[in-house]
């Protein structure tokens, strides 16, 4: 059997790898995210949790927060385009790097898609593995199935900057409430008066009557989810930490189309309707 | 040090909780038996006692975490995905080479971290 040669450390090509801690502190963690954590030679962290990123810092002896790039009026695009620059620093180093993101990596997050993107076009290699997300949280929490009728996930400003339809016979979730509306991406949270218009943008669609819900899931599993239900009109005085989530279920009820039922009914008659054969008594 | 020492136990029991099928939905009055039997720091039995984080946040030197990670795609900055970039001036590695806009809203409000 032939014996590899071995690659001498200066040689080792650099790698990054965005992995997802999950929303709650020791329930999340996936054992392949953990390994890359505890593999990697630096791991930068952008967490939701102070307590979390303690932990994290047991897992590997260079744990670097990305925290410190963010400032007050200082737009967030850079901040993230800093992200980038810093973790492909080490990879282009030779170093094995692992990003952890608190959820997944890859939902409501620029910075691990780029940074993959970046890496990849340089020839290195790089990838995602999926975390528990807050949105998975939710489901579980409140009980809904994204299957049954649908679900719109939509970041919360897109609603007020572009003119967004809504599917209001499925569910609709509207994510980044602490900063919607704020088009400097400078501020860390908008004042109420834009989530009262964001209230006024979804009276186009609902009453104001229509029950919502407020959801912020635990990080700390001494903690349960923070729900809180309460008429759309009553949303702008909800407790509110800017982490909230607002779920709004469906206002109308599914409307058959008849022409695609129609066209089903064609098919049906060709190919059987797939039920099963009575059976003879 | 003492406080070190309670640091790493509180943390690291908080971990345990959290992947503990009982102890992660269990009532308050047996996850309080339990911190007591862990000898689980007067700051984390507070958080679960009455929900103030207070005294968990002086013990372990807890700061708030910012937690926006995406630009919001339709707004004053480019972040090279949707198809409205536009140029911020603080952002002078944009490579897009859509027209320059600036911001007409700088925001006032001292952010609340």
């Amino acid at each position: 059997m032939n014996t590899p040669t071995p690659v001498p450390n200066e040689a080792r090509q650099g790698s990054i790898a965005c992995v997802g801690m999950g929303i709650t502190l020791g329930s999340h963690l996936t054992p392949l995210a953990r390994n890359h954590i505890e593999t990697a030679d630096v791991v930068f962290a952008a967490l939701s949790d102070h307590v979390v990123q303690l932990w994290l810092e047991r897992l590997n002896p260079d744990v670097r927060s990305l925290q410190s790039y963010y400032r007050p009026g200082k737009s967030r695009m850079k901040t993230y385009r800093e992200w980038v620059d810093v973790m492909m620093s080490e990879v282009r180093a030779g170093k094995r790097v692992c990003s952890v993101f608190y959820g997944h990596p890859g939902i409501f997050a620029w910075s691990p898609h780029k940074v993959i993107e970046v890496a990849r076009a340089e020839g290195y290699q790089a990838h995602m593995e999926p975390g528990v997300s807050a949105e998975d949280c939710l489901y579980a929490d409140l009980g809904i199935d994204p299957g049954r009728v649908g679900c719109q996930h939509l970041e919360a400003s897109q609603l007020l900057f572009f003119e967004r339809n809504l599917d209001t016979t499925s569910h609709v979730i509207l994510w980044q409430l602490g900063v919607v509306g704020d088009r400097s991406l400078g501020r860390f949270r908008t004042p109420d008066a834009y989530r009262e218009l964001l209230v006024e943008r979804l009276y186009q669609d609902y009453p104001a009557d229509h029950e919502v819900t407020v959801y912020r899931a635990p990080t700390l599993p001494v903690e349960g989810p923070h729900i809180q239900r309460m008429a759309l009109r009553d949303f702008p005085a909800a407790e509110f930490t800017g982490q909230e989530t607002l779920v709004l279920p469906p206002a109308h009820a599914l409307k058959p189309n008849a022409i695609m039922r129609a066209r089903l009914d064609e098919l049906d008659a060709v190919y059987g309707t797939g039920a099963e054969p009575a059976v003879p008594a | 040090m003492d406080q070190g020492k309670n640091m790493r136990d509180t943390v690291e029991l908080l971990e345990a909780i959290g992947r503990d099928a009982k102890l992660r939905h269990a009532s308050p009055e047996e996850l309080a038996r339990a911190l007591e039997a862990e000898k689980a720091s007067a700051g984390l039995r507070e958080l679960v006692a009455s929900g103030d984080s207070a005294a968990l946040t002086e013990e372990l030197g807890l700061v708030q975490m910012h937690v926006e990670h995406q630009s919001q795609t339709g707004g004053h900055e480019g972040d090279g995905h949707d198809d409205h970039h536009h140029h911020h001036h603080d952002d002078d590695k944009d490579k897009d080479d859509k027209p320059k806009k600036q911001p007409d809203d700088r925001g006032k409000d001292t952010p609340s971290t």
